[in-house]
């Protein structure tokens, strides 16, 4: 239970605060409403080298790190494909330097060209660094457009291509700024020893005279219905092959996400799930296997991904896990729904030990629809019916729903 | 209007109080400390063995001994394990370091009292069936065959072995053909004599009730638990060494870059992990302001001080990419040498500690992190008043001491380096 406060500035800055005095901290976190989705598909990764040129000083502010280092504050930022969050955590007494920080990169960058090139080059040797340089570091580059023909989830946050973010211009960069980054595309949250008072005073002080923005969210393309398998093989200098098959499900708004996402850990979370159980260690097919949904804004995707014994065909590896799939339409026990209603009790639980996932909580539930969500998300799990679960499985796991992509280990 | 090119005042906390831990002894002298904070009702319990890498005379025994504890006990197989665990809602974390073997219990605190006997079960009677470690050997020969593509995985276990050498627990490798080597006998009487006969410790962290504080002080003297200690090898050290090792396909080259130190007993602790912080400890590091954000060679750099019981060492960690390796190296050693011939502003100095500052408060915010400190003080063998001088320590750390410590630590001839790529 996270118990808050939320008011709007005029500029419509929603503000979210959760006091809690019991630590000497306060987790500042604003979240601003574009990722990945959101870029033209000429030029994508732009969400996230974005995010990078956020630290490379403000038009009042040479510098972001140093004054917020220098008043024991840390901060870091990540992009998705939804949405880009940037959040810091500072003692108190101190906590007027974030927003001072905050709200001038709100207010507007400082653009150089020394930045951009700068961390294109960063930008570049991430890439590297996670999709290039590491055994099935490519896999998503690949799964997301064999997944989506239409809609802009065909790319990962770090972009289609290296070129994309080398090709990156200052005036992208300027218009992109322009078109999202305003206090009306963006929540800002508090969780700590703060009081809702000094919230509304250092909001109206540094943020409420921030301009908004003509902010337009366009209709993005919508993924039609997938109608008939696909299938894609890579060969790769791997030392075993993987299996990944992707079905279209719901969004993390629906009303189904919540049976859909127990689906998933009926199917592979913890040693007792249906595919570790029978397919890791009754049959020794696999060494590992997982189950889960990319939960985004949009229509979603839920993956099963599979790590084959070199003893394992990809044909037994597909066929075996569709039989353990179809035996979850034909049957499922109370006690094996209450095991996953408990397990996602736990783990909403266990998430709320930070300030700083408190704040980011209560920001993004918000974006979803209300933070007030936040704290019935145990209710919406322990609602969820054998039933529902069944029907969700039955539509989500059907042939033409499917694109397998399958990662086969070179020499093997 | 506000003027947004002045920064607001800051104020830095010379002391921040600390909550101590409740420490019960039990009857068999092996504390019990319960650390009760938060705001959540869920409670961490940790049991800590003298059972780790140092205390195991081949590779991966200790490793595979606390991975397969929750595969099969006298009285439950792994799957009925698994799932009265799992029904409850349940997490098990087991944890192996160089020094330490570590068991976690995650538990909702309505369900501790029946999640409770599983982790007593499985910490005093695991069988270690055949089976299962037949499963477990196809997982760990696969996960290591993936990290051997890895440049940064092979450069970290280069770097070890290179200050340790080959027969020192820390150094040693492990390979493939050691998971054929394990078995069931063998794990079973490194349970016993590192497990049962070498408890160092247990933390109770969250919201714990008394049933659940009473329940496990029965568990520690009701399971026929010895103290344990750890072993102390003397060793003769290899000297500094170069290694290069080449992945042609590489992208990226790791570089690894330090050498074997002290631990935090050591009267140069405080200034050289200040050092430390200095050259790429935090996100406005020397090595991150050239090399990240100015050269743009890397997407990180980092420097670290890591503490044994009875060692340390220090390292610098980066992937470059492969065509500017040479150029990245040049300016690491560059930094070095700053830190050996001038001395550090007074500014970049209170920068700094006002950063490491901040990291001690957030490093002590919240049940588990609170624990975990406490955990650090007690299995280093600290005194009981660590955390509560550790401020003091900090300030007290001056511009000449940096530069002295670099001078004394940090000549090039000390250093291993390590790289690995192209």
């Amino acid at each position: 239970m996270i118990p808050f406060e939320k008011f709007k500035l005029s500029n419509g800055l929603t503000v979210i605060v959760h006091e809690d005095h019991s630590t000497p901290l306060v987790a500042m976190n604003i979240l601003y409403k574009v990722g990945a989705r959101n870029e033209d598909p000429d030029k994508t990764g732009f969400a996230h080298l974005f995010e990078h040129l956020m630290f490379g000083g403000s038009v009042n502010i040479e510098d972001f790190d140093e004054p917020l280092q220098n008043a024991a504050g840390e901060n870091n930022a990540f992009t998705n494909n939804d949405i880009t969050n940037y959040y810091l955590t500072i003692p108190s007494q101190n906590l007027e330097t974030g927003f001072w920080l905050e709200s001038d990169r709100m207010l507007s960058l400082a653009f150089t060209e020394k930045s951009l090139e700068v961390q294109r080059s960063v930008v570049i040797e991430e890439f590297k660094q996670r999709y290039l340089n590491q055994p099935y570091g490519d896999v998503w580059l690949h799964l997301r457009p064999l997944a989506y023909k239409v809609h802009p989830y065909q790319w990962a946050t770090i972009g289609k291509e290296i070129s994309h973010i080398e090709n990156a211009q200052l005036t992208d960069v300027k218009s992109f700024f322009k078109k999202w980054y305003a206090p009306n595309n963006a929540i800002l949250s508090l969780a700590g020893d703060c009081t809702v008072q000094r919230a509304k005073d250092l909001c109206e002080k540094w943020f409420s005279s921030i301009p908004p923005a003509e902010i337009q969210h366009p209709q993005l393309p919508q993924e039609p219905e997938q109608q008939q398998k696909r299938v894609l093989d890579l060969e790769r200098d791997v030392p075993n092959s993987r299996i990944y098959i992707a079905w279209h499900c719901c969004a993390r708004k629906d009303p189904d996400f919540y049976a859909t996402d127990l689906l998933t850990d009926i199917l592979a979370r913890g040693k007792s799930s249906r595919l570790y159980l029978q397919l890791v260690k009754q049959h020794s097919y696999f060494t590992d296997i997982n189950a889960y949904t990319t939960g985004e804004l949009d229509k979603s995707l839920l993956i099963i991904e599979g790590r084959l014994l070199n003893s394992t065909s990809m044909e037994t590896a597909e066929k075996a896990i569709l039989e353990v799939i179809e035996s979850v339409k034909e049957n499922l026990d109370e006690r094996e729904l209450q095991k996953v209603q408990h397990k996602a009790e736990a783990t909403l639980e266990f998430n709320e030990m930070g300030i700083d996932s408190k704040a980011l909580n209560l920001a993004y539930y918000e974006l979803i629809g209300d933070a007030a969500e936040c704290n019935r998300q145990a209710d919406y799990y322990n609602r969820v019916t054998r039933a529902e679960i069944i029907a969700t499985a039955k539509k989500i796991f059907t042939e033409k729903n499917c694109s397998v992509l399958r990662y086969h280990a070179k020499n093997n | 209007m506000i003027n947004r090119t002045i920064a607001p005042e800051i104020r830095i906390p010379k002391e921040v109080p600390i909550q101590s831990a409740e420490t019960i002894t039990t009857s068999c002298g092996i504390p019990l400390h319960v650390i009760a904070a938060g705001t959540q009702d869920v409670v961490k319990i940790e049991f800590i063995f003298a059972a780790g890498n140092i205390a195991a005379s081949q590779p991966l025994l200790a490793l595979a001994t606390n991975d397969l504890l929750d595969e099969g006990t006298q009285k439950h197989d792994s799957a009925s394990l698994a799932e009265a665990l799992d029904f409850y809602g349940a997490y098990l974390q087991s944890e192996n370091g160089p020094d330490w073997s570590g068991v976690s219990l995650y538990s909702l605190n309505k369900f501790t009292q029946k999640t409770l006997p599983y982790l007593t079960e499985l910490i005093t009677t695991p069988l270690f069936p055949e089976k299962e470690i037949e499963t477990y050997r196809n997982q760990g020969k696969q996960h290591l065959a993936v990290n051997l593509n890895k440049v940064d995985f092979l450069a970290r276990r280069n770097f070890f072995n290179c200050l340790y050498g080959d027969e020192h627990p820390y150094g040693r490798m492990t390979e493939l053909h050691h998971y054929n080597a394990i078995n069931s006998r063998e794990l079973s009487q490194y349970h016993k004599d590192k497990y049962l006969n070498g408890l160092k410790a247990v933390f109770i962290s969250g919201k714990p009730d008394q049933e659940t504080i009473q329940s496990i002080q029965n568990t520690i003297e009701g399971s026929g638990f010895q103290k344990g200690t750890l072993p102390e090898i003397n060793s003769i050290f290899p000297d500094p060494g170069k290694r290069f090792i080449k992945k042609a396909d590489a992208l990226q080259s790791a570089i690894r870059i330090g050498r074997r130190l002290f631990n935090r007993k050591h009267p140069d602790y405080p200034a050289f992990s200040v050092l430390s912080t200095v050259l790429g400890g935090y996100f406005g590091s020397r090595l991150m302001a050239n090399i990240r954000e100015d050269k743009g060679y890397t997407y990180g750099i980092g420097s670290g001080i890591i503490s044994h019981l009875h060692d340390g060492y220090f390292y610098i960690s980066t992937e470059v990419g492969a065509a500017v390796r040479e150029d990245a190296i040049r300016e690491i050693y560059k930094e070095i040498g700053r830190l050996r011939e001038e001395e550090i502003s007074t500014e970049e100095l209170n920068l700094v500690k006002n950063y490491l500052t901040g990291s001690f408060q957030r490093n002590i915010d919240g049940a588990f992190n609170l624990a975990d400190r406490h955990k650090m003080v007690l299995l280093n063998e600290l005194n009981n008043n660590y955390l509560n001088t550790y401020l003091d320590r900090l300030n007290a750390v001056m511009a000449p001491d940096i530069k002295n410590c670099a001078s004394r630590y940090l000549q090039e001839s000390d250093l291993s380096e390590i790289v690995v790529g192209q």
